[in-house]
């Protein structure tokens, strides 16, 4: 597709996603997608990490806990404005990020997958036994939300991150740091010949998604108003790298697709009762048998067809 | 087959057009969100199964009665895994889309904490069964009540049986990153205080924990007067065992409500003996009430297994509902019925025991309370031995000092 | 404290052979098919359950129950490999960890639906404590320490003496020269699952017996699996025994003398200062 085209079609989701408060007559409909938008941000931080440079990373949720109980505790502590905590998720959770960053980008691979996932687990475990500042598993009730809790307005704020984070992810991505992160994913050794310090970008790319995270963690806790450590561990993040995987690794609309899958698809499956564990893992288990390069992946090449009768699309 | 499709369609039909003149067929949905997989579902689907049992039984007898109608009682159940993001989801979607007016179960702290934070602002009735964190009625939310009494209530009441016992030390291992069980042991520690004794060790075991030796061989070179177990049922029953094994000989007291049947699949009867419980005085197959037995029966007969000893709550949560919809003369105004719920006496069908506070079921903060019971492990059962200490009154009027 | 030491090491002991079997299991996946095999702790509890269902169900004794599930692990394992990994081979090592994620969550929800929600603990009859100068020890708790022991040796006598066993290493070390030399590549990722997921069955039932087999129990075992992978060295047979060791004891030292509420947190950090020092894991070999 060429960039007016591209540009045409996000302001046309971006304008149906706003009219949704207005379409949407079930509100409950209108809370999971509030919860997606809020996904959408997160995935959009995994992909930075995971998509483009290559790098799985299993925290992502724990990073949603630290920018969700940093904006939650500084409210209570220091009385900040909710505003003033949510912009100061992202920073306290960078510095989290790191320092597990600078351990964990020091191996590849499953290695780093499994470091990762060792640090979302201490984080929860933390959260949990620290009870002093988190008030461990019994979570933190009555966390303020903006607008007296208006579902349609915190609607339009998560929309309104959302797209920011994702028009941000795009700028990243075509940026010369866009251009190294890809050239680390695919071949790392290569980038450290030309005389380009890998590991900077690498932390680099591991800060910002962690920021990303941090955000919608944030937004998490003031748009439910309760938090406890069981909603960021390990299970949520592997939510989120089924998001990027879902969507199309390396694509900027993938994680929006993504996010939307991961928040909708279980709860549509609420009808299978008792099976619906079974059923959302096979799903999975057959989108990624059939489906390796993702719905935009698959998209791309169904336009791509349409385009050039007979070409082959490569890329 | 052509003749059944037209005798159906015929009685579709009449059913069609007779609806609305029948007023004794009206419904009532009734939504149920609690853990029916992970690892909450040994609490959250014997409480899905006895709002079922109680809803069948409801409507067997006529349903609940408003005024000259009678509605027969749908429950719909959702699994909430015992996570507060999907017990959001899980509720949001009973009120906003099925159009509940009444949640039940809640068998588990997190997820009941993430939806009592927000249903205040619903017309809807919120009534919490297992999950005993106290903070859940110390909000003085309106619309909301639960069966349960908060774990600190019994620990005060088993620190006074302890100390009772002569014990000075007494060493704890228990699930004390989950507030409430560390809320039972520190009015357990309270107490010991008083009477001069101490705390010596507070180990801690995870729900998915089974290996509790390490912690065990930590107690034992401490050597104390009596060992405090408190946990969910499943590493509980495991830590008996271990403490036999590594021959601690000293007298065990436990806060962990499981069923004879829970422990007999992990310890021998010989390991359990002499065993203390001190628990609400919830089901036990020795249950001294008339309704326990029958609740015993037919829960076994129907789902083929023994209800775990909380899953009255649940029970008790329906026939409080109706009796309080039937109090309050209407199914849609739920503030009517919720208040009605903090006016109720003891309704004559339910299962635990009750202690009314100035003669209601629910105290202001929406709180009801079971007396609390001293058990212990005689020759492989649970024996009821004595009431513990308790005061319903003077801990309703604590916790309402709370928030 | 000399009796605590040892009793602490006597007490990780079972839980670190339950964890080296898990990771023996990973570890071969691993090392011949480069698929982190997320889904290996619930089959395993599958396999548990399976023995558990065997002998309450149709009464068989644990002594021919074992046999079966094994076999229907190995069966199992196949399948697993035929049908779910093999599809996705050639795609990029993620596909294979998502498909791996969802086979987890159909074992899980499987095992739910047949087995139930409550927690299961095969039955035995071995309930004598032996007390050895303080130090006690129950009878189950060694025999199951000495069948961890035995079918680790079975392993490293397969690896080491057999045909198979040669070929499963040469395809491990290097999968082209592995092809070269004739190995059949289609039929070895067949036996690696089959094998590997046998072991998996073996601590199912060790779990089973020794402690007690409940939904999530497998998922804690597969991450625990992994972090000894990390320790020992991805890939290699002797480090997933070391590793699964020192986390078993590291675990209960770190309860017993440190903290037990931050027992998970410290038998972590020991696997990420290990990394730290060594990033090839103990006893990996350099990258």
């Amino acid at each position: 597709m060429n960039r007016p085209l591209t540009t045409l079609v996000w302001l046309l989701a971006f304008t149906a996603l706003a009219m949704l408060p207005q379409v949407l007559s079930v509100k409950y409909y209108l809370h999971l997608s509030i919860l997606a938008l809020i996904w959408v941000i997160v995935a959009q931080g995994q992909n930075l990490i995971q998509g483009f440079t290559g790098y799985v990373s299993i925290v992502q949720a724990g990073f949603m806990g630290i920018g969700a109980y940093g904006s939650t505790l500084i409210g209570i502590h220091f009385g900040w404005p909710i505003w003033a905590t949510i912009a100061a998720a992202p920073l306290i959770t960078a510095l989290f990020a790191l320092l597990t960053g600078y351990p964990s980008l020091r191996v590849k691979g499953h290695y780093f997958a499994i470091v990762t996932m060792a640090f979302n687990l201490i984080i929860v475990i933390v959260l949990v036994n620290f009870r002093e500042l988190t008030r461990g598993e019994a979570g933190i009730s009555n966390i303020p939300k903006p607008w007296d809790g208006d579902r349609d307005a915190y609607f339009y704020l998560a929309l309104t991150l959302a797209a920011a984070m994702t028009l941000l992810a795009a700028l990243i991505a075509r940026s010369r740091v866009g251009e190294i992160l890809r050239a680390i994913r695919q071949n790392e050794d290569l980038v450290g010949a030309i005389g380009i310090a890998a590991w900077k970008y690498k932390l680099f790319a591991f800060v910002i998604s962690a920021m990303y995270a941090g955000l919608a963690g944030a937004l998490y806790a003031h748009f439910q108003g309760f938090i406890n450590p069981e909603i960021f561990g390990v299970a949520q993040s592997l939510d989120a790298i089924l998001a990027v995987i879902l969507g199309g690794t390396g694509t900027i609309a993938g994680p929006v697709i993504g996010a939307f899958l991961v928040v909708f698809l279980p709860e549509l499956l609420r009808f299978a009762d008792s099976f619906r564990l079974i059923l959302y893992g096979l799903i999975l288990v057959l989108a990624t048998i059939f489906m390796p390069i993702g719905i935009v992946g698959v998209a791309k090449t169904v336009l791509a067809r349409l385009h050039r009768p007979g070409a082959r699309h490569d890329g | 087959m052509i003749i059944r499709t037209i005798a159906g369609a015929v009685a579709l039909a009449i059913s069609i057009a007779a609806g609305p003149g029948l007023a004794a067929e009206k419904k009532l949905a009734v939504g149920v969100a609690d853990a029916l997989t992970g690892g909450g579902a040994v609490y959250g689907l014997p409480q899905a199964n006895a709002v079922k049992m109680a809803a069948d039984e409801i409507n067997a007898a006529g349903g609940i009665k408003v005024g000259a109608d009678a509605y027969k009682i749908d429950v719909i159940a959702y699994d909430d895994k015992a996570n507060p993001t999907e017990a959001t989801n899980a509720v949001r979607k009973l009120i906003d889309r099925d159009g509940v007016k009444y949640v039940l179960g809640f068998c588990c702290s997190g997820s009941t904490s993430a939806v009592a934070s927000f249903i205040a602002k619903e017309k809807a009735v919120m009534l919490v069964g297992n999950a005993a964190e106290r903070s859940i009625t110390t909000q003085k939310i309106p619309n909301l009540v639960r069966t349960r009494p908060p774990a600190d209530y019994t620990g005060q009441a088993a620190g006074t049986f302890i100390a009772r016992k002569g014990h000075k030390r007494v060493a704890v291992v228990g699930a004390l990153e989950v507030g409430f069980y560390s809320q039972y042991v520190d009015a357990v520690e309270k107490e010991l205080k008083k009477a001069g004794g101490e705390i010596v060790a507070r180990e801690v075991f995870s729900l998915r924990d089974r290996d509790m030796t390490p912690q065990l061989t930590k107690i034992r070179a401490l050597s104390p007067d009596a060992l405090l177990v408190v946990g969910y049922v499943e590493p509980a029953a495991f830590v008996y065992r271990q403490s036999v094994e590594l021959g601690i000989n000293v007298p065990r007291y436990g806060f962990t409500s499981g069923s004879e049947e829970q422990f007999l699949r992990v310890t021998t009867s010989e390991q359990m003996e002499g065993v203390w419980d001190l628990r609400p005085t919830e089901l036990t197959l020795l249950s001294a009430s008339k309704n326990g037995i029958a609740y015993h029966e037919n829960y076994a007969r129907i789902f083929k297994a023994s209800p775990s000893p909380s899953s009255p709550y649940a029970y008790d949560q329906l026939y409080a509902l109706k009796a309080a919809i039937e109090a309050a003369g209407t199914v849609d105004n739920t503030e009517a019925v919720a208040k009605a719920l903090r006016s109720l006496p003891v309704p004559p069908q339910v299962v635990m025991q009750y202690q009314p506070v100035d003669g209601k079921m629910f105290d202001e903060n929406g709180q009801a309370y079971t007396s609390n019971g001293a058990f212990q492990w005689q020759k492989g059962k649970w024996v009821f031995v004595e009431d513990l200490p308790s005061d319903a009154k003077a801990y309703s009027l604590f916790l309402g000092t709370l928030k | 404290m000399l009796i605590e030491i040892l009793q602490q090491t006597i007490n990780g002991l079972a839980i670190g052979g339950v964890y080296v079997l898990i990771a023996l299991g990973l570890t071969t996946v691993f090392g011949i098919l480069g698929i982190a095999h997320f889904a290996h702790g619930s089959i395993s509890m599958f396999g548990g359950y399976l023995t558990y269902f065997l002998m309450t169900g149709y009464g068989l004794p644990l002594i021919a129950a074992i046999p079966i599930a094994l076999a229907a692990g190995v069966l199992l394992g196949a399948l697993v490999e035929m049908l779910a990994y093999r599809p996705v081979r050639h795609a990029n090592h993620i596909n294979a960890f998502i498909v791996a994620l969802g086979l987890t969550m159909m074992v899980e929800g499987i095992n739910l639906q047949f087995f139930g929600h409550e927690q299961i603990v095969i039955p035995t009859t071995l309930s004598r404590v032996f007390d050895i100068k303080g130090v006690t020890v129950p009878e189950l708790r060694l025999y199951v320490i000495l069948s961890a022991i035995l079918l680790v040796a079975a392993m490293m006598i397969f690896v080491e003496k057999t045909k198979t066993g040669q070929a499963i290493r040469a395809v491990a070390e290097n999968r082209d020269a592995a092809i070269l030399m004739g190995v059949n590549v289609t039929t070895i990722p067949l036996i690696v699952f089959g094998i590997s997921t046998a072991l998996g069955v073996a601590a199912g039932i060790m779990v089973g017996a020794l402690f007690a087999i409940a939904p999530g129990i497998g998922e804690g075992l597969v991450v625990k699996g992994f972090a000894v992978l990390i320790l020992g060295g991805l890939g290699s047979f002797p480090g997933a025994i070391l590793g699964g060791t020192v986390l078993g004891i590291t675990e209960s030292i770190a309860a017993g003398f440190i903290s037990s509420a931050y027992k998970d947190v410290i038998a972590f950090a020991v696997m990420i200062i290990v990394l730290l020092v060594r990033p090839q894991g103990l006893l990996g070999r350099a990258p």
